[in-house]
């Protein structure tokens, strides 16, 4: 990190402080991408203005379902035909059961998809970051806006917090 | 406490510096803390109980599986009636967290974390049963489908192989649909810990555990996503798992077991049974935890009106299923039948009549039925109830096979009944360590609420036990 | 194509027992004891079930022995997760012991009751052993069983054919219980060769099937009702 850039933290106690905070850095002209908003709820009202958080999630879990799927019908189809056994009457390729075994293999896939993604996009895990100055703020239920800044001063007076702190 | 308008900031800056949130959630930090008495001594005496099915399982295996009452033509006894009755309790969780947070019910928020333990500890319970009852359980590994020196792989047409995979899916699913919310709780313990117990093995745990979870809003929205689509994902793998489960019964052609109807019915029965435990487990915690900020009176009015749905329903499939049977009056069937409902041992099918349907309507239709005592005793009494009617489908057809020259009869034996109840023992077990371990009570979910309803009512935030706390009324939508 | 099957006349058979004894014999089946067979553990691979038929002074008893379907389509073997059942190319319902796990579900879904399940290891205390039949393996605790057509005699009648090039003749092979058979009530053979006993015996008008309505397509014929 540059030593003119740091990043400046504060912390809030309502959604509605932080979102008056993020407005002045906004008045500012503060980039979003050197302002960081945490919280220990989802906060759907505040935001730093300009980003939209985007998920492949639901994309991700439909790719992972017919991944599945294909992966447990090939399993029934090429396993029974690998070593043939007729029982019962029944055909070798059984389609009604491989049609329960494929419901099955599109659900694992889709769980397991749905849940790496959710991982991949968080960034987890990530036990190697320092923990942030604020963090037992959060803990408490505030909000932590961190912005980066050359200039401490104005960072500070735009975020007007409780509890402000260099890192 | 100096709460003053004035003092707001400092204190707000106090307590967040302290990592604590509202005063009603130190009784979710409790158990979390140190070595308690109550909590202690559960643990031991279900351990206790725990040993003793182990035992019993460890005898049974080395004494041969004859060491338990089956015999011909009963060829399943308990085991299979545990191995069912275990999976059908966990549907709890995917009921009261998956359906009711697809559908926006927000009285779910306290609720669903305790019933989604359930399901994983009741879905694992449950797929023990499966190795416990075969005969030669050191090669179960041959109905896994990877690739060996015979060359051979499991038979798919089997109605055991299927259970294999839904249960499978539906643990996994579980266990990550349970996991996955934690973790945003697993980072508020983590910053509190680092605060008020540095160092410890709680706080290296809790830092593991949240995996270094930030609460960007990034985070938030992929994990939300994520939790939304496990959530869409996992209600239809719960109807699909105990379908399955009914299928191994179905799927023969056994009088009273070759019906169409159990796939529908046994989804049905499941979720009855997995309520009630869920209003038995959610009454302890209440009582034990000190949770009634959380596990209100309207939760468990709430949880006790689908209790009742549920109630009807099961009668509902149960009144079809016997009506059909006698009303086509074959012989094989019939005898099943009349055993069933008339028989040496027709007072069972009764009594589970009375449990799980006279007690259920006379009680819970009444608003003072539905108190949290009065949904937990009517819960224990559908419990037994629901025990009754998988050993009666499961015991009443295999007595009487079709042809009639071997009928038999069935007791279990101490090794069936130890480890029975030692299977309770194993959940009280998890249950106990989960409890403290991690919040049952999801921090975060409830915090949510309490800011949407806020937010709602266009009150000042309460998000933090901060500035206007004493001099506002409490908002009483906690719930 | 060879199919295996039997034809057993319940007209002649008078219920002496001694298929059973010789079927025990044969197979190295094991003898429970009296307290096991009080629990339902007994373990006779062909039983011979009693039914009274009419009324005083009519009264009748009639014989059944029942033993392995061996069905064309075996409600036992779609069931079983491990393939331990299955159906060989000649018409046998086949029980691999090596294979099977225990599950017991061929023997919930046996309309016929005929599966039996070794609860205990057999014991043959000193010098029991030495009547055990060398050609047929003894099962350990934990493993299905059941009536397998003599495949050890149909093994050796087919390996002596190979050997003098030639076919198996009908009526080489004869299972434990139809040689025992004191009435000749029990007759083995080749139900696809027209010309072996099981097949003209199985055109007769006293055929019958056992549970014929379920579909489980047996290749035991009972014969009944011929007085």
């Amino acid at each position: 990190m540059p030593a003119s850039e740091r990043w400046v933290h504060a912390a809030f106690a309502t959604p509605d402080e932080a979102g008056a905070a993020l407005d002045r850095l906004a008045h500012l002209g503060v980039s979003p991408s050197d302002i960081e908003v945490r919280s220990s709820i989802p906060l759907h009202d505040v935001s730093a203005p300009g980003t939209s958080p985007r998920s492949r999630v639901p994309l991700m879990a439909v790719v992972g379902g017919l991944l599945g799927g294909t992966a447990a019908f090939l399993l029934v189809s090429l396993s029974s035909q690998a070593y043939p056994l007729p029982t019962g009457g029944m055909p070798i390729v059984p389609l009604l059961p491989a049609g329960v075994i494929t419901f099955e293999g599109m659900a694992i896939g889709a769980i397991l998809c749905t849940v790496a993604t959710v991982l991949v996009e968080c960034g987890l895990p990530a036990l190697g970051k320092a923990p942030g100055p604020l963090d037992a703020h959060i803990a408490a239920g505030q909000i932590v806006v961190a912005v980066r800044s050359s200039d401490l001063a104005l960072a500070d007076w735009a975020l007007g917090a409780l509890a402000t702190s260099d890192g | 406490m100096a709460d003053a308008v004035a003092d707001g900031p400092a204190v707000a800056a106090r307590e967040g510096a302290a990592g604590r949130g509202s005063p009603k959630e130190e009784a979710l930090h409790r158990p979390l803390r140190g070595f308690r008495h109550g909590l202690v001594a559960g643990s031991l005496v279900t351990g206790a109980l725990t040993g003793l099915l182990f035992y019993s399982w460890a005898y049974q295996v080395r004494n041969d599986i004859g060491a338990a009452g089956i015999n011909r033509p009963v060829f399943w006894g308990f085991y299979i009636t545990n191995f069912v009755f275990w999976i059908g309790i966990s549907h709890a969780g995917t009921l009261i967290s998956a359906i009711l947070r697809v559908t926006g019910a927000e009285w779910r928020r306290p609720v669903t974390r305790c019933a989604e333990a359930i399901t994983v500890f009741a879905l694992s319970i449950g797929g023990l049963f499966p190795l416990i009852h075969l005969g030669r359980p050191w090669l179960f590994w041959f109905m896994i489908p990877v690739p060996n020196s015979r060359g051979l792989w499991p038979n798919f047409r089997s109605p055991l192989v299927w259970d294999m995979m839904a249960i499978t899916t539906y643990l996994t699913g579980s266990v990550l649909y349970l996991f996955l919310p934690m973790i945003p709780d697993f980072a508020i313990l983590r910053d509190r810990a680092a605060v008020e117990s540095p160092g410890t093995v709680r706080a290296r745990l809790y830092r593991v555990l949240a995996m270094g979870w930030r609460g960007t809003a990034q985070q938030w929205h992929s994990l939300e996503a994520g939790i939304r689509a496990m959530a869409v994902i996992i209600i239809p793998v719960a109807v699909s798992v105990h379908t399955i489960v009914s299928w191994d019964f179905a799927m023969t052609l056994q009088p009273m077991w070759h019906s169409t109807i159990f796939g529908p019915y046994f989804v049905a029965g499941a979720i009855y049974s997995g309520i009630a435990v869920l209003m038995v487990a959610m009454y302890v915690l209440r009582r034990g935890l000190h949770l009634e900020e959380y596990l209100t009176d309207k939760v468990f009015n709430n949880l006790g009106l689908m209790f009742v749905a549920f109630a009807v329903i099961w009668g509902y499939f149960t009144f079809a299923e016997h009506l059909t049977v006698w009303y086509g009056s074959e012989p094989s069937e019939m005898t099943v039948f009349w055993q069933r409902v008339s028989g040496e041992y027709g007072w069972v099918f009764w009594l589970m009549i009375v449990l799980n349907l006279v007690i259920p309507l006379a009680v819970l239709p009444f608003p003072k039925g539905r108190s949290a005592l009065g949904t937990a005793v009517v819960g224990l009494g559908v419990l037994v109830g629901m025990w009754i009617e998988r050993f009666l489908i499961v015991i009443g057809t295999l007595r009487f096979p079709r042809l009639d020259f071997t009928v038999g009869t069935y007791s279990p034996e101490w090794v069936e009944i130890g480890i029975l109840i030692g299977s309770f023992g194993l959940f009280g077990l998890l249950y106990f360590l989960f409890v403290q371990a991690g919040p049952i009570i999801s921090i975060w979910e409830v915090r949510e609420g309490d800011h949407i309803v806020a937010h709602r009512l266009g009150e000042p935030e309460h998000v933090v036990r901060v500035v206007h706390a004493h001099d506002d009324p409490a908002p009483e939508a906690t719930t | 194509m060879t199919r295996w099957g039997m034809v057993i006349d319940t007209d002649r058979c008078t219920g002496c027992g001694a298929c059973v004894v010789a079927c025990h014999a044969e197979n190295n089946i094991q003898t429970v004891g009296e307290e096991q067979a009080a629990r339902g553990r007994a373990m006779h691979w062909l039983r011979i079930e009693r039914h009274y038929e009419g009324t005083f002074p009519d009264v009748r008893v009639r014989f059944t022995p029942v033993l392995c379907q061996h069905c064309e389509s075996a409600p036992c073997e779609p069931v079983c997760p491990v393939y331990a059942t299955y159906r060989t190319p000649e018409g046998l319902n086949a029980m691999v012991y090596n294979r099977c796990i225990g599950t017991r579900y061929c023997a919930n879904n046996c309309p016929y009751t005929v599966r039996f399940f070794n609860w205990h290891a057999g014991e043959w205390p000193r010098p029991l052993e030495r009547q055990l039949n060398p050609d047929v393996s003894v099962r350990p605790a934990g493993v299905m069983e059941k009536c397998t057509f003599c495949v050890q005699r149909i093994q050796d009648a087919q390996n002596v054919a190979r050997d003098a090039d030639r076919e198996v003749r009908d009526g080489e092979i004869e299972t434990a219980c139809s040689q025992s058979c004191p009435a000749r009530a029990i007759v083995f053979g080749d139900l696809e060769d027209p010309e072996s006993q099981v097949a003209r015996f199985a055109r007769s008008e006293r055929a019958t099937h056992l549970l014929e309505d379920l579909g489980t397509e047996p290749s035991v014929v009972y014969l009944r009702g011929g007085e």
